[in-house]
């Protein structure tokens, strides 16, 4: 905008703020570093921060912010132009099995378990299960507040066949990466991602939605969830701790994704992707975002004696979530069954979930993510945070902004009736009819 | 749900041979040949395509900061106003002429605050961001 600017950061986001400030075209930018951390320091503590040095450079914090504003441009400084980023040769070898396996994994092209190696001819196999082109653009990839990598439906199938998936599994993989939505991303936050499938195609690539449906109990299940770990590594740059993932403890929900498929025959109530507009004779991928999957076992209520009340459950267990992120609930078919039974369809239980799990004004505002994230929107008159913002403290409001932030799905293979809750909410919903 | 006997058996170590006739073919298909470790592979770069970098000067510099006003743009982390506070008493000390202003961007921390840019610019102000974590 043609304002001197000189960015301060803690120094703990050094290296992704050098490499983002280099990808957006200021690879001199002058950058200051704080001590690391800022929150939780008094004001006394950050008045010892603005009279100390810069941790980076030894010098004083202050002057050389002062230095960053006025000190001449160089050469450097000042080019234009445009550089296009090299991502290397089109193949490597040739090489051994096991030198290949090496070299992907020591190049970050990996999650660390060993790959099925990319040949061309595995590729051309892998190209047969969709009818697009290989050379045809699927879309774009960022992994957090980067320019987004593009990729076409060749890189797609690269990264499936490394994965060890079959054919049959691409049109999901391609649907998955055509959503726009990674799997890993750039934040502090260990977050993870969630995709749900729906549709005949379930059982035509032997999906599992049953006994053990979120365990490592189905091909398809593990490696479409695997490729899209694989897909967001290598088509948007991803997951590269320090420059593209900061995640402090990471997720393990990271490795093959949270891979959810609908027990629509045993679902009492309609499909989820029916429920977002489509037919049931639509295959769907409907994408997630959250944090973390709990059992749903714990909660209070959890119907020892008479009728359980699986609603005050869950309700429990979703009063400790941080409303940003949403609730999920995924639902053993007998649970479903007992509720449904009790009056409720998936609107009626969500409904009871927005009204019965709440928190105080107070409560809201103390939270990290309000402030980040909603504190920011209240500011432009956004609902209902803006209101929440000037409520008195002890007022009761619903944890979940929306009733939109919440959701069912039905899993599982009726062995128990226990459920899982997720700190997931519903993103968009892809065809993957389309990539057939 | 399909129930394969023969996998059954297999799976808790009892020949599937208990139910299959004298020709089972599943028995008689030929193993797999074990990976060759000299055979020599090419693979395929699993890399997507990274957008072009179009390279942006760094605005011009003041050549002395006094009498001139700076932005305090905080992003939104935790404590951030905080760290401003600091830094505006740091100025206030250190160098009084120089008029500073904090505001909070609004939206969270990647959106874009297009007003406040404009409003910046036309008080022909420099800008100091942060802070993160």
């Amino acid at each position: 905008m043609g304002v001197p600017t000189c960015p301060v950061v803690t120094v703990a986001f050094k290296q992704i703020c050098i490499l983002n400030a280099a990808k957006r075209g200021m690879p001199t930018l002058r950058l200051v570093y704080s001590p690391h951390p800022v929150w939780g320091k008094s004001p006394e503590q950050l008045w010892g921060y603005m009279n100390g040095p810069d941790p980076s450079s030894g010098s004083p914090m202050m002057p050389e912010m002062t230095s960053a504003l006025t000190r001449p441009l160089t050469a450097e400084d000042q080019k234009t132009g445009t550089e296009t980023p090299s991502v290397g040769p089109a193949t490597f070898g040739p090489d051994t099995s096991k030198n290949l396996q090496d070299f992907y994994r020591n190049n970050g092209y990996t999650d660390f378990l060993p790959v099925i190696i990319p040949t061309e001819e595995n590729v051309e196999e892998m190209l047969a299960g969709t009818s697009h082109k290989p050379e045809e653009i699927v879309g774009k990839l960022a992994a957090g507040a980067f320019d987004p990598w593009s990729f076409t439906v060749r890189h797609v199938a690269i990264n499936a066949v490394m994965a060890g998936a079959k054919p049959e599994h691409l049109p999901v993989i391609l649907a998955i990466a055509s959503s726009g939505i990674v799997s890993l991303i750039s934040s502090t936050n260990d977050l993870a991602y969630g995709a749900l499938i729906n549709g005949p195609i379930r059982g035509k690539i032997d999906m599992n939605s049953g006994i053990g449906a979120l365990g490592p109990f189905a091909h398809a299940n593990a490696a479409i969830g695997r490729s899209w770990t694989l897909v967001t590594k290598n088509l948007a740059n991803g997951g590269i701790p320090g420059d593209t993932y900061m995640g402090t403890l990471g997720n393990m929900l990271n490795y093959i994704n949270l891979i959810m498929v609908e027990n629509e025959e045993a679902s009492p109530w309609e499909p989820f992707h029916v429920e977002k507009g489509f037919k049931r004779e639509e295959n769907v991928v409907s994408m997630f975002s959250g944090l973390s999957v709990s059992a749903g076992q714990v909660g209070k209520g959890s119907g020892i004696g008479g009728t359980p009340h699986f609603e005050e459950q869950y309700t429990d267990l979703f009063s400790t979530f941080t409303g940003f992120f949403g609730g999920l609930l995924l639902c053993d078919p007998l649970c479903a069954a007992s509720l449904n039974e009790q009056g409720y369809s998936k609107a009626k239980l969500i409904d009871y979930f927005y009204k019965h799990a709440t928190q105080t004004a107070k409560e809201y505002r103390e939270r990290n993510w309000s402030y980040l994230f909603e504190y920011g929107q209240a500011l432009r008159g956004v609902e209902p945070f803006a209101t929440w913002y000037k409520l008195p403290d002890d007022t009761v409001i619903p944890k979940f902004p929306h009733p939109e932030r919440l959701a069912v799905v039905v899993m599982g293979g009726q062995t128990d009736p226990v459920s899982q809750v997720a700190n997931f909410s519903y993103t968009r919903s892809v065809s993957i009819d389309k990539w057939m | 749900m399909k129930i394969n006997r023969r996998r059954l058996l297999q799976a808790i170590g009892m020949s599937p041979a208990l139910l299959a006739g004298p020709a089972d073919a599943a028995e008689k298909k030929a193993a797999p040949k074990a990976a060759g470790g000299s055979e020599k592979l090419v693979g395929l770069n699993p890399k997507g395509m990274p957008p072009k970098i179009t390279l942006f000067p760094l605005a011009p510099r003041f050549s002395s900061l006094d009498g001139k006003t700076i932005y305090m743009v905080d992003i939104g982390f935790n404590n951030g106003d905080v760290f401003f506070q600091q830094m505006q008493r740091w100025f206030h000390e250190h160098m009084p002429s120089v008029k500073t202003i904090y505001r909070r961007k609004i939206g969270a921390y990647p959106q874009d605050d297009p007003e406040l840019w404009k409003e910046i610019k036309s008080a022909g102000a420099a800008v100091i961001m942060g802070v993160g974590h």
